[in-house]
């Protein structure tokens, strides 16, 4: 029985322990993927002590960690005497207040938060940025402060009340005897308090996600962010440093403890000698202070005098210098030494659409699609470009020009233009079932094909193999889409978008539609992979430009960026990179050879007629279309769907009405008989 | 005696609407050892914490050398307080706790050594002074936390039911410490205890309080030989209450017979709750007696014998040296100075019937009074 | 002035939960009863929610069913950790606490390199002569996910309960008769009850809300009303029918600790990390 169990306990730890290996090991890796152990190497270690950008992350992580922790361990245990203190109606009023986080799902805290601050500051005060910083730091605190109370009621339930009346009778004010005698005894609760939330403050991920603005972005948030290829491994080099730190840090909680234990079970107390006390006393002053001037050093670095400029691109669509391109934003900021670029990703258009729509945001330059620019511009969440301050507009080919997204051209340059096709694996797919959009339903390959995670490109594939204008407003029309997409779902692995990387890189999935370009940065990872615009379908054919969204500070930095992107040096080095067509003028010249003349990158022109531009659609629409595919990802198909949404709203209200009844009445104090 | 130090006046408190103490009058005179006795409930802690500033009084007065103290703080009172589970501080060892209100005075060092190391000797634990708290046992503890309130040389020093917590042996051995101490620095001590054998040998001055009044104050020998009502009979001591009718002065009748006794003062035949003492009570052979009845148990005491005799259904409790068999039939004879009268009060009939009696009457009374408030 | 006192120290704190919780869940109501592009009051999002009747359904589904398994593994650990000396007891403690304290993104991640097709596991059954099996994108893969990522959640409060469970209970019991079976059903079992409802609370709750675990484990059939929510907010644009979802969300996690309230002894405070 007993040893079963050890061996039982055994297996638990190592299955809780074996993901972690697998990180730890990966840190080591010098290949980029988990599954596979390439080498040995240091390499990432070094490489992580080099990105300044990720360890500034983890500086963000952890000054909010401190300051969070520090101000709800002080805040908290002086409200924990003060509730201690308060009749027992009242106290247990205030205890189901302080669990209402403990008790709520993180994600309903975290956007029930990230609503009232956009609220209020949005709409309310019309504050541009309303998420930023403090709001990160007021979630920070509001979770945290639970945990410490927590903690420290129970230690002052178990204080002697006697110890207090005697400080107090023996000449201490109220104050004065918290501080000689009270805090002595309830600080192992302060302190195992302090120590939970600095934990789940440091790794809060959920709650961060929905709270966070671009200017102010924790290590976790981040680390969410990055979908498109394996993670890095420098980032495990990361993960592996912070669990030897924690490690060390437990044990050497743990052996303070113990000796702690040791210590009252001696008879004589050694008294401390005056050194000593001096020491300790001087050695905590010394940690405050550091954590403190270390915190106040963090804030100044990340408040400089400089202009900052907050840029919001699709994932890895801007080069970065690795593989020996130009670090496009690092030559931007070397050109203009006064702006800091702040740079953050999107996976969709719509994603951006709906934080540019929630609000809360500063964003200065943005790279939408077409279609999206049209909407933009129809809901006005863009600011026209002065043209003056861009005089490389001139670079622009004409082709890209007052495009019908934005027919005066003036709202957008554009940025790259690409078609989407489908990539797949020639190792697994057979050549002869390349032909159409057709593949994305072909039974043969269920469970290894792909699908685009946004309506608009999944509506637009449906549309091209079944021939629909791409832009049809036709309710029927995309009521066949949805049938024909409902039907394709059981064959698809999983809707991804830029975890295609990933996916198609490690051979996990064998099929999926996506963008040229990143299409062709898959196929320099892998050599099995292919990309192929259907024969004799339209496709669809897009150009993403930048933008001033109407939400944008620092509208002149914006459009000095703008027009450095459209340097045809600049342009073409960017390309090399992203592998997108350069709408630039004379950028071809300064790619690299085999992209300039990459059919993937630049079809011919026959092909190229085929493609069909994504156009602008009314609200109704796009919610329409966005409702179906919705039903589509949850496994409803369009029929019920269409019987579900002209009910009536009554049954549901009345059900919910019920069931918070219900919560009421079980969460109700139980009567209790003395 | 000596001058008047502390003065309660119309002393009225209530939690929550329950009156815990009701009118209470008392005054403490200097050097005195006053104890407060009364079972748990019967607001004497309230009554000390009140004293100490711990608890602001409902209605009424604390007067402190004639002033008004209801609004003093306690850390601003000469009041210093030894409270009921001793609340020394865990994190500080004896020095520390024993130099802790000094401290807060901000004394010059050395003389805290020194009058720490000087009351470390009264209450005899020299060399005590870095051992940590939790390492002493009970009764040193008891004398850190006295040493601890005297050091800071205060008025008048409470204690809070300190020997509660210590075993039999050393609770005597207390008494005796507590006292010598006393008297060694002339001060004042209000003691609270609900142990009437320690406030009878102890104190200069016993007030016995029940449901939060004051039922008589006195020397603890008049406390013991003039009860003023059954409530203080029952609780001071064993007692035997008996329904009787005072006659006239010095003549009271109970049991359908008149007995002379030594009390006075009463209307005629007023009804009256009379006092006879188990251990007043002499065997006599049945014929010699004013009363027979039958032995119906016989306990063995060590010292005694505890035996309750049934006189016409009324079961009285005798304590004597004089063995007696069970179902015997025995006399008694009640001479005047056995004979106690007191009015009738509300407690008449409560008490002082032994038809319930149990070997662990004793017992009962002593463990009841652990927490108050 | 004690009175005073009080308030003066518990006023702020009240003051701080009352905005940063409360009122927030007040601007979540004032949401889901709102029209996303006219704000104007409307049922419409409430009447959009029997769409996601289904998802909301597998969510408690894989969530209970995570929770349970957390409890059939949690429990043997939490034991064998309250029976083992002090010092190893705190060892082990600490190594349950660990893995709570690392990144849970990175973690999630790592079962992603174990499970997929050409992941660890299929490596090495590949290597043994075993076809791969499909692993990823199953609900099996999310709910190990749940279970690896809350286990810690579970086995912490049990081992609370069970180590202060009396001893001299046990031998009590064996002493009356008990076999070493009877001993833990009609002791030990019964006297752990609160642990193991917190612990199911501890598990369930944030297994329910999760949105991660299932996108990262999950496939095309897995997705949780987490997902559905977080979509709205970040990626459909819509945070009135995402505030709705949140609102039935929350109501039904206070139905499940009221429910573990009410078979629960209600002690105070009663929340053991």
């Amino acid at each position: 029985m007993k040893r079963t169990n050890r061996i039982f306990t055994i297996l638990i730890f190592i299955f809780l322990y074996i993901p972690m290996a697998v990180l730890i090991l990966g840190s080591f890796n010098t290949g980029k993927n988990l599954a596979l152990f390439e080498g040995f190497t240091f390499n990432q270690y070094k490489e992580l002590f080099r990105d300044k950008d990720l360890l500034g992350l983890l500086g963000n992580s952890l000054l909010i960690a401190i300051l969070s922790t520090a101000t709800a361990t002080a805040f908290g245990t002086f409200a924990a005497v003060g509730i201690h203190s308060l009749k027992p109606k009242m106290r247990k009023a205030v205890m189901t207040l302080t669990n209402i986080p403990m008790t709520n799902p993180d994600i309903v805290t975290g956007i029930s938060l990230s609503l009232l601050f956009v609220f209020i500051g949005s709409g309310m005060l019309g504050q541009k940025q309303s998420l930023n910083f403090w709001t990160l730091l007021i979630a920070h605190i509001t979770f945290n402060l639970p945990y410490v109370i927590l903690n420290v009621m129970p230690k002052l339930q178990q204080m002697d009340p006697a110890l207090q009346d005697a400080a107090m009778d023996l000449g201490c004010t109220p104050l004065r005897s918290f501080f000689k005698v009270t805090i002595h005894e309830i600080m192992p609760g302060v302190i195992s308090g302090a120590i939970m939330a600095f934990t789940m403050s440091l790794d809060d991920f959920v709650i961060s996600y929905f709270v966070t603005g671009t200017e102010f972005v924790t290590l976790p948030v981040k680390i969410y962010s990055f979908t498109k290829k394996p993670i890095h491994p420098k980032i495990y080099a990361m993960f592996t440093l912070l669990f030897l730190l924690i490690f060390v840090l437990m044990v050497a909680m743990n052996l303070l403890q113990l000796r702690g234990d040791k210590r009252r079970t001696q008879k004589q107390a050694k008294p401390p000698s005056r050194g000593m006390r001096t020491f300790q006393r001087v050695a905590a002053i010394a940690c405050v202070a550091v954590l403190l001037i270390g915190s106040f050093a963090l804030i100044a670095t990340t408040r400089q005098d400089k202009i900052t400029l907050n840029v919001m691109n699709w994932g890895q669509n801007i080069a970065d210098g690795s593989d020996d391109t130009l670090d496009i934003i690092a030559a931007f900021e070397e050109a203009y030494p006064n702006i800091d670029v702040n740079y953050a990703e999107y996976a969709s258009n719509e994603e951006l659409y709906s934080k540019l729509s929630t609000g809360g945001l500063v964003v200065d330059v943005i790279i939408p699609s077409d279609y999206m620019i049209a909407r933009m511009i129809s809901e006005d969440m863009l600011l026209p470009l002065n043209f003056d301050n861009i005089p490389n507009y001139q670079n622009v080919i004409d082709t890209y020009k007052d495009q019908a997204y934005d027919p005066e051209n003036k709202y957008s340059v554009p940025y790259t233009w690409g078609t989407v096709g489908i990539i797949y694996n020639a190792k697994y797919v057979d050549e002869a079932d390349v032909t159409g959009w057709d593949l994305l339903w072909n039974e043969k390959y269920k469970g290894q094909i792909l699908m685009f995670d946004n309506s608009r490109d999944a509506f637009g594939i449906a549309q091209y193999m079944l021939g629909y204008d791409v832009n049809t407003t036709d309710k029927a029309e995309l009521q066949a889409c949805a049938q024909a997409l409902a039907k394709q779902r059981p064959l698809v692995q999983q809707y991804v978008m830029d975890q295609v990387y990933a996916k198609m890189e490690e051979e996990n999935a064998w099929i999926a539609p996506y963008y040229a370009g990143d299409a062709m940065m898959m196929m320099e990872n892998n050599e099995n992979l292919r990309f192929y615009l259907p024969e004799n379908e339209t496709f669809n054919l897009f150009i993403d430009a930048m933008c001033i969204p109407s939400c944008a500070q620092e509208k002149e930095a914006a459009e000095k960026f703008i027009n450095f992107m459209c340097d045809p040096e600049i342009s073409g080095a960017n390309m090399d990179y992203i592998c997108y067509g350069s709408p630039i003028e004379g950028a071809t010249e300064h790619m690299e050879e085999y992209l300039a003349e990459s059919e993937v990158i630049y079809p011919p022109e026959e092909i190229l007629e085929r493609g069909q531009s994504y156009g602008f659609l009314p609200e109704d629409i796009t919610r329409y279309v966005e409702n179906l595919f919705l039903g589509i990802r949850v496994g409803k198909t369009a029929e019920e769907e269409e019987v579900q949404s002209s009910g009536s709203a009554l049954p549901v209200v009345l059900t919910l009405a019920g069931l918070a009844a219900a919560g009421v009445f079980l969460c109700l104090p139980k009567r209790k008989r003395k | 005696m000596s001058k008047e130090l502390i003065r309660l006046q119309d002393l009225t408190m209530e939690f929550d609407g329950e009156r815990i103490l009701d009118g209470i009058n008392l005054y403490f005179n200097d050097h005195e050892f006053l104890t407060l006795l009364g079972p748990s409930g019967c607001g004497k802690t309230t009554t000390l914490r009140i004293i100490g500033g711990f608890l602001t009084p409902t209605s009424g007065r604390v007067l402190f050398d004639g002033k008004c103290i209801n609004d003093v703080p306690p850390y601003q009172r000469q009041i210093n307080t030894v409270f009921q589970r001793y609340a020394l501080f865990p994190h500080l060892d004896v020095f520390g706790n024993i130099a802790f209100g000094l401290n807060v005075a901000k004394l010059p060092k050395a003389e805290i050594a020194q009058r720490v190391s000087e009351i470390l000797e009264v209450v005899g634990l020299q060399g005590f002074e870095h051992r940590r708290i939790d390492s002493l046992s009970g009764g040193q503890q008891q004398r850190v936390a006295i040493a601890r309130a005297l050091v800071n040389r205060p008025k008048v020093l409470l204690l809070d039911e300190p020997l509660a917590a210590l075993d039999l042996r050393l609770r005597k051995d207390m008494q005796n410490e507590l006292k010598r101490i006393q008297q060694a620095m002339g001060i004042t001590f209000i003691y609270v205890t609900h142990d009437q054998e320690e406030a009878l040998s102890m104190s200069d001055t016993v007030v016995v309080m029940d449901k939060g009044r004051i039922q008589q104050i006195g020397k603890p020998e008049d406390i013991y030989n003039e009860p003023k009502n059954a409530f203080v009979a029952d609780f001071i001591g064993e007692s035997n209450i008996l329904d009787g009718v005072m006659l006239e002065d010095y003549k009271v009748k109970f049991f359908g017979r008149t007995f002379k006794c030594l009390d006075a003062g009463f209307a005629p035949n007023e009804p009256v709750d009379v006092v006879i003492r188990p251990e007043d009570i002499d065997f006599v052979p049945p014929e010699e007696g004013h009363l027979t009845g039958t032995v119906t148990s016989v306990t063995f005491k060590g010292l005694n014998y505890d035996i309750i005799v049934d006189f016409k259904g009324f079961k009285w409790l005798i304590q004597t040296t004089d063995h007696q068999p069970e179902g015997a039939t025995v006399g008694i004879r009640l001479n005047p100075e056995d004979i106690h009268v007191m009015r009738k009060s509300e407690y008449s009939g409560m008490f002082g019937d032994y038809s319930s009696y149990s070997a662990e009457y004793d017992e009962l009374t002593e463990d009841a009074a652990d927490e108050e408030e | 002035m004690k009175k005073n006192k009080s308030l003066l120290l518990s006023g702020p704190y009240v003051l701080w939960m009352l905005v940063f919780t409360l009122i927030p869940l007040g601007v979540v109501g004032y949401y889901a009863l709102t029209d996303p592009s006219t704000g104007v009051f409307t049922w419409g999002n409430l009447r959009d929610l029997s769409l996601f009747l289904p998802t909301l359904g597998s969510s408690v589904w894989y969530s209970l069913v995570s929770a349970l398994i957390c409890l059939v593994l949690g429990y043997p650990v939490a034991y064998y950790i309250a029976h083992r000396p002090p010092v190893t007891q705190k060892i082990l403690y600490m190594l349950v606490m660990l893995p709570m304290c690392m990144s849970f993104l990175l973690r999630t991640l790592a079962w992603v390199g174990l499970l997929e097709s050409n992941g660890i596991i299929n490596q090495f059954l590949n290597l043994l002569g075993i076809p791969s099996l499909e692993l990823i994108g199953t609900p099996g893969a999310v709910i190990l996910g749940m279970v690896y990522n809350y286990l810690p959640y579970m086995v912490l409060p049990l081992y609370a309960i069970i180590v202060k469970i009396d001893n001299r209970l046990i031998e009590a019991a064996e002493d009356l008769g008990c076999t070493p079976v009877q001993v833990f059903s009609k002791v030990v079992l019964p006297l752990s009850m609160p642990g193991i409802l917190s612990g199911i609370t501890m598990v369930f709750v944030p297994a329910v809300s999760t949105f991660y675990i299932s996108q990262k484990l999950g496939g095309t059939d897995t997705m949780l009303i987490g997902d559905v929510i977080e979509r709205q907010f970040k990626s459909a644009g819509n945070p009135n029918l995402g505030a709705a979802l949140s609102l039935v969300l929350m109501l039904l996690v206070f139905i499940c600790t009221g429910i573990m309230n009410r078979f629960g002894s209600d002690e105070e405070g009663g929340v053991v990390v």
